[in-house]
């Protein structure tokens, strides 16, 4: 089974190192768990016309650190319900990224990112590369691979779908 | 080239000779733990049966669960759940433990810290259990692998060392210590990576302190802490262990990623600053910024040193007219041992307010603050919202800074009082 690459554009930098992810929605409306209502408050306050420009396939791009703190899942609920398909950061802070790893949403470890790329550039995440490709710009940048147990949630849609797959290759 | 403590467990649960970071393994848990909590243990317990048709865990002796968080319950569905968790026990065969304390610091108290054992939870602050040389993981939702499987699949993780020079002075606690390690590394120093703390300074450092710096290492990026048992460790550790495996040290000539050196003589209290756990200041930069609530408590802090000194701190004193001194002992038997030696006596002769074991005053639930309100805590983190109102602050300090800003209704330097 291969992971299918992502290609869609840069929809949002988060700029911030040792980002909180909560904010996306923001602290107050973290316990909302209607996923339209999230969807509709979430990026509200980074930018307002973000709903309007977004498209299905998009990516976030993010610094060091990113999902520092408490990391909540209601902010990537959100963001998955508006289209965004998959986080490119410098790095990545471990409880976040298994979180959302556990959801079956694509996270890639790219150091560089941030200079790489430019708000709505298009870029592609070649899975079997180890590559961020950015089409806009024709450049390219190598990503850290994936451990087999990341890389299999993530084929599989999650860490339901994984554990299943795991116990058929254990059967069989 | 030798191995780490954490690649020795490891190996061991894999049934290998050896592994390196990076290694893929298949692990066998020692013990698997988990506190109910909605989200977490109620769809693991319903995932395994609906979506693996696995009515009962395998080996019901590697699992406990817990009850700390929402005690007591304020809602019939709090009790609800509550009452669910006794039931999948009681049906398993697995432990539930209720109303002892905050659940991973009360693993320790029954000896799941077997020194040597691997330990997985959800909860990323049972790597507190690393104090005892246990390697104990939070691992999120991938809990549920554990649930299933016997093994669970991971990647050996690398380790930091860090070396602890030096002596805390007067009115520096173990929680300053921690707190300075993530200001002197960064909170991202050891992504990924095992936080494996040494040095001549933990000979001077109890037991609680090194529970108090090993439950906060999420805070460096770590995916756990562990220190290698020692004469302090070892003969509690062993006496309460519930396995019989071999202790395990790192070698000396063990790989580690980095290697860093950290002095604490000439360390003063420090104040973590709203709103992330990544702030760390000297606390007499903010001395006089008034505060409301006190927040003395937690798996990380409310043990017996912290409770003692915030003690020392207030006895004989009155703690200011309309400040909220919230004091909650981090287990019943840190409270029995606590009332015991007088503690209590003068902390609620001081007008504290001393409550039962509960996780509640941490995360929001329980003397929650309104907008503008500051607190002063020993809680485990002070991200917005994480006491009440988004538009409260919390502002982390030890104990004994805790008690001695109790006096005034301003952050204060303990070293006042002591």
């Amino acid at each position: 089974m291969g992971l299918e690459n992502l290609n869609g554009r840069v929809a949002w930098i988060f700029e911030d190192v040792d980002f909180d992810v909560d904010e996306i929605v923001g602290v107050k409306n973290i316990k909302i768990q209607d996923v339209e209502k999230l969807a509709d408050i979430a990026m509200r306050a980074f930018d307002p016309r973000f709903h309007d420009q977004v498209q299905a396939g998009d990516l976030l791009v993010g610094n060091h650190n990113f999902g520092y703190g408490h990391p909540h899942y209601p902010p990537m609920i959100a963001m998955r319900r508006l289209g965004i398909s998959g986080v490119i950061a410098e790095s990545f802070s471990p409880g976040y990224w298994r979180g959302e790893i556990a959801m079956g949403f694509p996270q890639v470890s790219c150091p560089g990112i941030l200079a790489a790329v430019k708000r709505w550039d298009r870029i592609e995440v070649d899975w079997a590369a180890c590559v961020v490709r950015n089409l806009t710009q024709g450049s390219s940048l190598g990503f850290e691979p994936l451990a087999i147990a990341d890389r299999q949630m993530l084929e599989t849609g999650g860490l339901i779908g994984y554990l299943h797959a795991r116990s058929q290759a254990e059967l069989t | 080239m030798g191995s780490t403590i954490a690649e020795k467990i490891l190996a061991r649960t894999a049934g290998v000779a050896s592994v390196a970071a990076g290694d893929e393994i298949r692990a066998k848990p020692d013990f698997v733990i988990a506190y109910d909590f909605p989200g977490y243990t109620n769809v693991i317990f319903k995932q395994m049966e609906e979506d693996f048709g696995i009515e009962k865990v395998a080996e019901p002796e590697r699992f406990a669960l817990f009850i700390d968080h929402m005690v007591p319950a304020v809602s019939p569905e709090e009790e609800d759940l509550h009452r669910n968790t006794r039931d999948w026990g009681a049906k398993n065969g697995v432990p539930v433990y209720e109303r002892l304390g905050i659940g991973h610091h009360v693993a320790s108290e029954l000896g799941y810290s077997t020194p040597g054992a691997f330990v997985v939870h959800f909860d990323g602050h049972v790597s507190q259990m690393g104090t005892f040389g246990t390697l104990a993981m939070g691992i999120r939702r991938h809990l549920l692998e554990a649930f299933v499987n016997e093994r669970i699949q991971m990647q050996v993780p690398a380790t930091v060392r860090v070396n602890l020079h030096g002596e805390a002075g007067r009115g520096v606690m173990a929680r300053d210590i921690f707190h300075h390690i993530v200001r002197e590394l960064g909170p991202a120093a050891c992504r990924f990576q095992v936080l494996e703390i040494g040095g001549e300074a933990l000979e001077h450092l109890s037991i609680d302190g090194r529970q108090t710096i090993n439950c906060l290492a999420m805070f460096t990026g770590a995916v756990t802490a562990i220190m290698n048992p020692d004469a302090v460790t070892l003969p509690v550790a062993l006496e309460r262990a519930r396995l019989d495996i071999e202790p395990v040290r790192s070698d000396a000539d063990a790989r580690y990623s980095a290697v860093h050196d950290i002095d604490i003589d000439a360390l003063e209290p420090v104040v973590v600053v709203p709103p992330s756990p990544r702030n760390t200041q000297n606390l007499k930069d903010y001395v006089g910024t008034e505060v409301q609530v006190g927040y003395l408590g937690s798996c990380a802090s409310g043990r017996l040193e912290d409770l003692e000194i915030a003690a020392r701190v207030l006895s004989g004193q009155r703690i200011k007219p309309g400040f909220q001194l919230h004091v909650v002992p981090t287990s019943q038997a840190i409270m029995e041992e606590a009332s015991r030696r007088g503690y209590l006596t003068d902390l609620i002769a001081a007008g504290a307010y001393v409550t039962s074991s509960s996780c509640d005053y941490c995360f929001g639930r329980a003397g929650v603050m309104t907008a503008g309100q500051r607190a002063v805590s020993t809680g485990t983190l002070n991200v917005r919202g994480r006491m009440g109102s988004p538009d409260s602050e919390i502002y982390i300090v030890n104990a004994a800074a805790v008690a001695a800003s109790a006096i005034t209704g301003e952050i204060t330097d303990p070293r006042h009082y002591l």
